[in-house]
């Protein structure tokens, strides 16, 4: 588990994945990433519960792309997006990624 | 209307005109001439023209592109993003043809002046790049004298009645990207201004929502803002001496928020260029742009003012 005076990330084991509550921007999102890069070895893809995630800066965004793109396999899987969050990525170019996929 | 090596290059030009007659003359034949030459062409009008230009072309209609400036200009910065698609988009042409008309008698003072940083800044963003003519007609009826002179200092070209010549006044291609330090018009009582550092972020994003839901915006428009400012206040902390100040003021038609710091900005297109592909590179600026009624930034001596407005109500008017 990962936590911090504005975010709380724990881990999920069905999906496997991790699951967000609360705020990312510059001051948490490297460390957002650090956490998503450990403890995953041999999973394919991640899934990342969006839903609870009420603030979501356009680094902490950078950082989700970064760490997808430093595995070695598999995506990472974002669910229950808000839809301000979907409305961010599309305007900054980064609707369609390859290893970070928005799911419907 | 032009000789082979002004056609060579990106050539911005004025249309000056007072009434739909001389619109229409001094737009059809310049779109049509684009059409024999085989050139794509692409109309950023206001409904009402585009309905004249329409029925003005007939047939000839059918090769043009139209779009509406109310969406695509409603923010001026997000209009040179627009042209510069058109023109990547049409890759093997080796001319094309735009009309632009950004600037209306209903745009508000400050629209006004970010539209006339637009038409300035289309040259650094053209200006030595593929060629192309764009034609920037204005209302001298409708449009104060001021408005038309800077339009002369803006564009390499005038055209007034079936007369184009270049314009005198033109301030050249540096000029149009030289940093932007005329001071911004000094608003009313600010409902509130605090410093922020590092560690502040989040106090600045409740403090903005807490305001923008003051002023009626609506849970999405203000989410939007709290984005935009969030991305300028991080810009202060890792770019702007590592603190800002952030000014809101609620006025009648609008919620404004500034954030000043001591960063400097080095890119003249730095708020309008498309991101490139590249992770790392800068969206922040970018992103306020999108999400933002306007954005106006000004380099101060002592570093920079970003200033965010969101209008209190979703209508706007358009001649």
């Amino acid at each position: 588990m990962y936590a911090d005076s504005h975010l709380v990330v724990t881990r999920t084991q069905e999906p496997v994945g991790l699951c967000f509550a609360g705020e990312i921007d510059s001051s948490n999102a490297r460390a957002v990433a650090e956490f998503l890069s450990n403890g995953f070895a041999g999973v394919e893809d991640i899934h990342l519960d969006m839903s609870g995630l009420s603030f979501c800066d356009v680094s902490g965004i950078r950082s989700l792309i970064e760490a997808a793109e430093s595995r070695q396999q598999g995506r990472l899987m974002l669910h229950g997006l808000p839809y301000l969050l979907q409305r961010v990525m599309a305007a900054t170019g980064w609707a369609n990624l390859p290893h970070l996929v928005v799911v419907s | 209307m032009t000789n082979l090596h002004e056609a060579d290059r990106f050539r911005h030009e004025a249309l000056l005109y007072a009434n739909a007659d001389q619109f229409v003359a001094g737009t059809v034949p310049f779109i049509r001439d684009g059409i024999r030459a085989g050139e794509p062409v692409l109309v950023v009008e206001s409904v009402a023209k585009i309905e004249i230009l329409r029925e003005a072309l007939g047939g000839d209609g059918e090769a043009v592109m139209f779009a509406d400036m109310a969406g695509v200009g409603a923010n001026p910065a997000r209009i040179i993003p627009a042209w510069q698609d058109f023109v990547s988009r049409h890759e093997g042409a080796t001319r094309l043809r735009g009309i632009g008309e950004p600037i209306w008698k209903e745009r508000t003072p400050d629209e006004l002046i970010e539209c006339q940083r637009h038409e300035s800044l289309l040259n650094v963003a053209f200006g030595r790049g593929r060629p192309w003519w764009l034609l920037c007609p204005y209302d001298t009826e409708k449009l104060d004298a001021a408005v038309i002179d800077e339009a002369r200092r803006s564009h390499e070209f005038v055209t007034e009645g079936s007369h184009a010549e270049p314009s005198d006044l033109f301030r050249g291609l540096e000029a149009s990207g030289a940093p932007f330090d005329a001071p911004l018009p000094q608003r009313g009582t600010a409902l509130g201004r605090t410093t922020f550092g590092p560690n502040d972020l989040a106090s600045v994003r409740s403090l903005v929502a807490h305001h923008a839901d003051a002023a009626g915006l609506g849970a999405m428009r203000a989410a939007e803002l709290v984005v935009a400012i969030n991305e300028v206040a991080t810009n202060s902390i890792k770019h702007g001496g590592g603190r800002g100040t952030l000014t809101v003021w609620q006025e009648t038609s609008a919620l404004i928020c500034e954030i000043s710091d001591r960063g400097r900005f080095a890119k003249a297109l730095a708020d309008r260029e498309r991101p490139s592909e590249s992770v790392a590179a800068p969206r922040g600026l970018w992103l306020a742009n999108q999400l933002c009624d306007l954005v106006q930034i000004r380099t101060i001596p002592d570093g920079t003012v970003v200033r965010l407005h969101m209008r209190r109500s979703a209508t706007q008017g358009l001649n």
